[in-house]
């Protein structure tokens, strides 16, 4: 069992219960047993080398797509689709937002069948943009933006609909450096500030640094086929910042757990073949 | 790449100095010539200057203008709403590809005569031809455009939780559009031609096609070529409409495409 931490006082909202995918019937498998829990209000980042299963994870913990064996509970019931309760951000912001579009538009999309007028949804789209540091670009189109801004348009798209448990797919690996970090800041701040609430977030990487930078739980997979090696709680203090947190010997020796870990999966599988 | 402003006149200036270079050979040759087979363009103009302006003429225009824009609409809504069914449904398009190739690949101009059998010999009949030859190119451009939809799209329409009919609507057919509309472009050109052609082999009527084919038969050459000048303005002028209102409409798109060109 992944040990739970310092969330054993928080109730789980999402439970991964050994899910295997395979893609075919007798084919290799993606994903192996995997089983873990997230808290609610926890921020758990899922690292593991390239090709390890990743994002398919994060798909079936989407309901995009179905375990070949296992289940994902969400508040107990099994996902069997994308549920009302759970948003997702995918890496590649161009193609995830609508370009025939404009910005406000695109926010406005999960609220196309929300009750009350039109100038109450645009408010919320506009507050949401808001929230994510976006002002006065609602009437563009996301073309017209920088790469780090579409993101933060499609993190708000997510958000605009309130949702209990946001999933975040590789999300910043196609922005400039100095931009991932931007992004990752303002993370922390949905995870943080913007409901009463700790949003709840499982946020995929292959960026070890970034996850022990934002979560407080780091999964990490094995290469493919991916099977959970282990689970390490970052016990660093709140609210982090990156000079501050990055320098602390604490970061450092988290990040370097990990990255043994990782360096030993590889260097056993490059040796068993 | 920066260049001298007498530089950009010259460049813009070539392609119409070419066509004024055409009309002058085609003017040398039919002087030279001297047969009333070949009119001179000059000769051509003063018959158009008489003719085009009067109430006949304009008739004749109406009535071309009037079928073709009714096959037209009528053969691309065909074509963008089964191809939205076909491109979205692959159970669809296993039932139907190859009866859609098989009607695809037939001259529009050979189904006159059956068409003729089942509409008459009157505008039903050239409607019909016209809507059967635009509807499968714009059917071919909006299946292609839909299956290019790409999977992190279809996946973003999941997690919003879009229904069948609106994903049809509200994101198949905008992501699918600028293949819609080279589709609507290429069926512009052909829905003219089967235009004139319907009006040349079906029944008496009206049109402009008419008009070129009574005129030849009272030897007016002038007449003629004033018709086939008419139409190839015609299809310029159409053209030129159309890339306006495509621009319009596909902002969006250029402005993207533009970027990640860059």
């Amino acid at each position: 069992m992944p040990a739970a931490g310092i969330h054993l006082h928080a109730r789980p909202v999402l439970r991964a219960d050994e899910v295997t995918k395979r893609y075919s019937e007798d084919g290799p498998a993606a994903l192996i047993d995997v089983s873990f829990e997230v808290a609610e209000g926890e921020l758990l980042a899922v690292v593991g080398p390239s090709g390890c299963g990743k994002t398919t994870l994060l798909r079936i913990l989407s309901g995009l797509a179905r375990p070949s064996e296992g289940a994902v509970l969400l508040g107990g019931r099994p996902v069997v689709r994308p549920p009302r309760e759970v948003a997702l951000v995918f890496q590649d912001y161009s193609r995830s937002l609508f370009p025939w579009l404009t910005v406000v538009r695109n926010v406005m999309f999960p609220l196309r069948a929300a009750d009350g007028a039109r100038a109450d949804r645009v408010v919320r789209a506009e507050a949401a943009l808001a929230e994510l540091g976006l002002e006065g670009v609602g009437r563009k189109y996301p073309w017209q933006l920088s790469g780090g801004m579409q993101q933060r348009v499609a993190i708000a798209r997510a958000l605009v609909s309130r949702p209990e448990i946001l999933l975040l797919d590789e999300p910043f690996a196609s922005v400039d450096a100095l931009t991932r970090v931007e992004l990752q800041d303002v993370l922390l701040r949905v995870h943080t500030e913007l409901e009463h609430r700790l949003m709840t977030i499982v946020h995929v990487t292959h960026d070890i640094d970034e996850a022990v930078y934002l979560a407080d739980r780091v999964l990490v997979l094995s290469p493919a086929p991916g099977r959970v090696v282990t689970t390490v709680d970052v016990k660093l203090p709140r609210p982090r910042a990156q000079t501050a947190t990055r320098s602390s010997p604490d970061f450092l020796a988290v990040r370097n757990e990990i990255h043994d870990v990782i360096a030993k999966q590889q260097a056993r599988r490059s040796g068993g073949e | 790449m920066t260049t001298t402003a007498p530089a950009r006149v010259a460049r813009r200036l070539l392609g119409p100095a070419v066509f004024v270079a055409a009309l002058a050979l085609w003017q040398a040759w039919a002087a030279h010539k001297d047969s009333f087979l070949v009119p001179t363009v000059t000769a051509v103009a003063e018959r158009a200057w008489d003719v085009w302006p009067t109430s006949g003429f304009i008739d004749q225009v109406t009535a071309t203008l009037g079928r073709f824009a009714a096959g037209y609409v009528l053969g691309a809504a065909i074509g963008v709403a089964a191809g939205l069914v076909l491109g979205s449904s692959r159970a669809a398009r296993r039932a139907f590809e190859p009866l859609q190739e098989f009607l695809g690949s037939t001259p529009a101009i050979a189904i006159v005569p059956a068409a003729i059998v089942i509409f008459g010999l009157g505008d039903a009949t050239r409607v019909a031809v016209i809507a059967f030859a635009v509807c499968f190119p714009v059917l071919v451009s909006t299946i292609e455009g839909v299956r290019a939809v790409s999977p992190e799209t279809r996946d973003t329409a999941r997690m919003l939780h879009v229904g069948p009919a609106e994903l049809i609507l509200r994101i198949y057919a905008p992501a699918a559009l600028p293949s819609i509309v080279a589709g609507l472009r290429v069926a512009l050109a052909i829905g003219l031609i089967v235009t004139v052609i319907s009006e040349f082999v079906v029944g008496s009527g009206d049109g402009v096609g008419r008009y070129i084919l009574v005129q030849r038969t009272l030897y007016d050459a002038p007449g003629v070529y004033g018709g086939i000048l008419f139409l190839g303005l015609l299809g310029y002028v159409l053209n030129r409409l159309f890339v306006v209102v495509e621009r319009r409409v596909l902002s969006w798109h250029y402005g993207a495409a533009g970027e990640s060109a860059r």
